[in-house]
């Protein structure tokens, strides 16, 4: 093995954050004690869509310890939200569109209390149709659930002409597929606590994935001045992509600019349930054709997700379901189309892979149901097929370097071939049919074809300290640690010698969301331009100090040597203290934004992303075709992450996506109405799992900090496909709506001839 | 209201609490001991186990009035101050921990278990954790923090 020419890169420091959370200090938000703050509490209006006529809060009033009912009117500024298209009240104004929404906000000094005044507010409604699926949302006489019509968002992406390109096709597969809603459910449930603070700003501990984001919400809801807010992220307990909506962050905001005095919001877990954002159910009716060889030439997606009452990241996730549907494979005919469309549902938002694990599903599937047909190994189509440098996308975006797609494959190839041979062969009861199945997958990142920068800024002080300020939030991916890695790195630095300032919008600056497994490529970068820039500010000075030329010099232990000369060395401090007294400047900001091309409006062509991570996971499962029950025993997980910065949190990050896959591929579906707490949603436990081995392929990434791109999201994207694709091996059977349930498993095994009941 | 005493990380408590009360409301907004977590409030998280007497409990179907006489323990108990117990050390090293909000309650589950069966198996342990819930790690490298920390206790290493 070739050592690494990195200090600290590609080391599996100690995180920053967990001697807290180890020990039970560690304060997330429902821990946060103000003295004598006051509780919060929501009416939601329990109905899917109706105009409001009237709101009494005159009796709610009236009860001892209720010190405020606020509605719309007490909005002072903007009574809007979102961060892409921005339609979704703080408090329902007019009319309410979905049974989760706010209608009024009770301030009261217990929870007890706040909760007997929502019962007392009186709100008339006139009710208005529901809509509640697709269909009925796009039904001509539909009423309007937004004044813009019910379809928000419309993303074509095409090249060539695949409707010609199909009359060749040797091997053509159309199919329907249909995913559901899925809950995030992280364990912390959303909470947040404020107070106003000596100078009149309002303080808001949140539970978020973006707090300079927060920030910008909460001061144009109150329309006060940027200063008199300020976001500070407490501990966050998960947040998957649902906590970059505001959660309770905006309540809180109200209530402190009118009552000035501590408050604290914690969801249940049941409010929780009813009130955040859900991953998009969708349906996806996609068409593919190969030639004989089965290399894929067309492929033709119509897909519709369902974004309930707000659009929230719907824009996102239909835009990445359609940019995504083409799979990791170069395909040179492509029409692509994915529609988002309101609906009197709690809405749907961001959850890990944006739309990405839906569509993944469906090309997968697709792949594989061509292979059986010509003949061909799955994992042999893969490679006839897969995204390579060079390879031209259907945004007819050319990806030029770090592509590991295929090095994923080859990693997985030898247990493919293995378990082809023996584990499938194996003798098991009768009952018991094995199967295995691969998934591939691709994931552009950063937002798609738009620029989301990140800031940072490093600064030394006069004894040589160095300390980062990042406004990314760490939700217990650990993005802390990495960038504190990243810091050292350039500097020469411990990681542990990087003081970390972390999601304040007073004192740090803004990182974007931590969302679409963009931190560690473009924060990460971000830091690096700051930790270099400084950097060159303390050569420079050393230069004057050693007097030899930069390239001779070297970092190393918080000093500045001559290469490889420990005697001719001059410190941080000394360093910082020069520079300081010549005027210069001991703080630096970093900027990085990826190269995109935003997308031609008709053609979708365009560079969406500036680099993609790859995966390939191979699953292998039995399932009984007696109880319809499948057990997941292994995942094979190879997956190109650039370089991997912190080796232990990306095999985190795998193992941890591949639970979350486990649960989309067989046991989760949240039932708007019907799932109310944790007894009617099951995610996977530790019995759940399977044995995973993750294997980490690095493909060095020439824009990445130190070669690397990103992990979250593409850790869950593959596992539900590999594992219906082994279902389909096992059962003969193929199932084309998740999850694959009892009653689906078991209807596929009676449908194949495993199982008749007499 | 009723009155209760009993032993919570070495400390004795004397309380008066209304009869509803939970164990885990207790701990949480009486005592302040809020290193244990509230997930779900009926028994399908886990995020709110202590030990008591020994056993992990989830605190949040406990009532309060049942912690008379008892001894527990909470996540803040595990180690003598300053310190950390062999578990707790297992988590740091072998990346146990993500959100960490899981983590008390693990670590309490964990803790039961070690004193019942020292050098627990695979099927043991997850049998064991099967009722505390994780959304992050894929229980992964909390399973390997487990097989450590039986090691590490195994080896006498106590309070680090
Ligand atoms: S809070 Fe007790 S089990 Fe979830
Ligand atoms: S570490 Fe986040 S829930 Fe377990």
């Amino acid at each position: 093995m070739i050592k690494s020419q990195y200090k600290s890169i590609g080391k599996n420091i100690q995180r920053r954050d967990v001697s807290g959370k180890i020990k039970g200090d560690s304060q997330f938000c429902a821990d946060i004690e103000l003295k004598d703050s006051i509780s919060l509490k929501v009416l939601r209006s329990g109905r899917h869509h109706a105009v409001i006529e009237n709101i009494d809060v005159a009796e709610a009033m009236k009860i001892p310890g209720v010190l405020k009912v606020f509605t719309a009117r007490d909005i002072p500024g903007e009574n809007l939200m979102g961060i892409i298209n921005r339609d979704q009240p703080l408090l329902a104004h007019g009319k309410v569109r979905s049974k989760a929404d706010p209608v009024a906000l009770v301030a009261a000094l217990t929870d007890d209390i706040a909760l007997k005044a929502l019962k007392a507010v009186d709100v008339t409604y006139t009710d208005l149709v529901p809509l509640l699926d697709i269909e009925d949302a796009l039904a001509e006489n539909a009423p309007k659930i937004h004044e813009k019509g019910n379809t928000l968002f419309t993303r074509r992406i095409i090249k060539g002409d695949a409707k010609t390109a199909f009359e060749d096709c040797h091997s053509i597969v159309e199919k329907q597929y249909k995913t559901l809603a899925i809950e995030h459910n992280y364990i912390e449930p959303d909470a947040g606590a404020g107070f106003v603070d000596e100078d009149g700003t309002l303080v808001i501990y949140a539970s978020t994935q973006n707090p300079h984001y927060d920030h910008q919400e909460v001061v144009n809801m109150l329309g006060v001045e940027e200063s008199r807010v300020r976001i500070i992220q407490a501990v966050t307990g998960g947040g998957f992509g649902s906590k970059l909506d505001l959660n309770v962050q905006g309540f809180i905001g109200l209530a402190l600019y009118h009552l000035k005095r501590p408050v604290r919001y914690i969801y249940t877990r049941e409010e929780s349930y009813l009130a955040t954002a859900k991953r998009h159910p969708f349906i996806i009716d996609m068409k593919t054709g190969t030639d004989k060889n089965g290399k894929l030439i067309a492929i033709k997606m119509r897909a519709c997700c369902n974004t309930g009452a707000y659009g929230s990241y719907g824009i996102a996730v239909a835009t990445r379901a359609a940019v995504h549907g083409t799979g990791p494979y170069q395909i040179e005919h492509v029409d692509l189309e994915c529609s988002c469309v309101y609906t009197n549902l709690t809405f749907c938002g961001a959850m890990r892979g944006f739309g990405t694990p839906q569509a993944a599903f469906a090309h997968e599937s697709q792949i594989d149901i061509h292979a059986q047909k010509l003949g061909i190994d799955p994992l042999e189509i893969r490679i006839i097929n897969g995204l390579k440098k060079g390879s031209i996308n259907g945004t007819g975006q050319k990806l030029t370097d770090s592509v590991g797609f295929h090095d994923c494959l080859k990693s997985v190839k030898p247990y493919y071939e293995k378990a082809s041979k023996d584990w499938v062969k194996q003798k098991t009861s009768p009952f018991i049919k094995r199967g295995i199945g691969l998934g591939g997958m691709w994931y552009g990142i950063g937002n798609t074809g738009v620029q989301n920068p990140s800031t940072a800024r490093i600064e030394i002080d006069l004894k040589g300290r160095v300390t980062l300020f990042t406004g990314c939030a760490d939700i217990g991916q650990g993005s802390t640690t990495i960038l504190s890695q990243i810091a050292a790195e350039v500097l020469g630095i411990l990681p542990e010698q990087v003081r970390m300032v972390v999601g304040d919008t007073k004192l740090t600056a803004n990182a974007g969301a931590t969302s679409a497994s963009r931190q560690t490529y473009i924060s990460g970068n971000a830091v690096k331009d700051a930790a270099e820039k400084l950097a060159s500010v303390l050569l420079t000075a050393g230069v004057n100090k050693l007097k030899v030329s930069k390239s001779m010099l070297e970092f190393k232990d918080h000093c500045i040597r001559v290469s490889g000369n420990p005697n001719k060395s001059v410190d941080f401090a000394w360093l910082a203290q020069r520079i300081h007294a010549k005027g210069g400047s001991l703080s630096w900001q970093g900027y990085f934004d990826p190269e995109t091309i935003p997308f031609d409006p008709e053609t979708g062509q365009g560079t969406p992303y500036s680099t993609y991570a790859f995966a390939c996971q191979l699953a292998f499962v039995e399932a009984d075709v007696l109880t319809g029950e499948v057990n997941v025993k292994k995942i094979v997980a190879a997956h190109d992450v650039g370089k991997a910065v912190h080796p232990e949190n990306v095999i985190g990050q795998i193992c941890g996506g591949i639970a979350m896959g486990v649960g989309f591929a067989l046991m989760e579906e949240f039932e708007f109405g019907k799932t109310e707490s944790m007894k009617d949603y099951h995610i996977p436990t530790c019995a759940d799992m399977p044995e995973v081995i993750p294997i980490i392929v690095e493909s060095d990434e020439p824009t990445g900090p130190f070669g690397a791109k990103g992990v979250g999201e593409p850790a869950l994207i593959p596992t539900a496909p590999a594992i219906l694709n082994a279902l389909n091996n096992a059962l003969g059977k193929r199932i084309y709506n998740l999850p694959a349930n009892l009653e689906r498993v078991l209807k596929a095994s009676i449908e194949s001839g495993h199982f008749s009941p007499k | 209201m009723v009155n209760i005493k009993f032993k919570i990380n070495g400390q004795k408590k004397a309380l008066n609490i209304h009869d509803d009360m939970t164990a885990l409301a207790v701990i949480r907004s009486l005592l302040k001991l809020t290193g244990t977590k509230e997930g779900c409030g009926i028994g399908e998280c886990g995020a709110c186990t202590i030990n008591v007497d020994g056993k992990a409990v989830n605190s949040c179907l406990m009532l309060g009035a049942q912690l008379d006489g008892t001894t527990v323990v909470t996540v803040e108990g595990l180690a003598a101050k300053d310190g950390l117990a062999p578990v707790q050390k297992a988590f740091i090293e072998n990346h146990g921990v993500q959100c960490g909000f899981c983590t008390p309650g693990i670590l309490m589950s964990v803790n039961a278990l070690l004193q019942e069966i020292p050098d627990p198996g695979h099927e043991e342990i997850s049998k064991t954790l099967a009722g505390n819930l994780c959304r992050c790690t894929g229980y992964s490298q909390i399973f390997t923090s487990v097989k450590e920390a039986a090691r590490l206790a195994g080896q006498g290493d106590q309070h680090g």
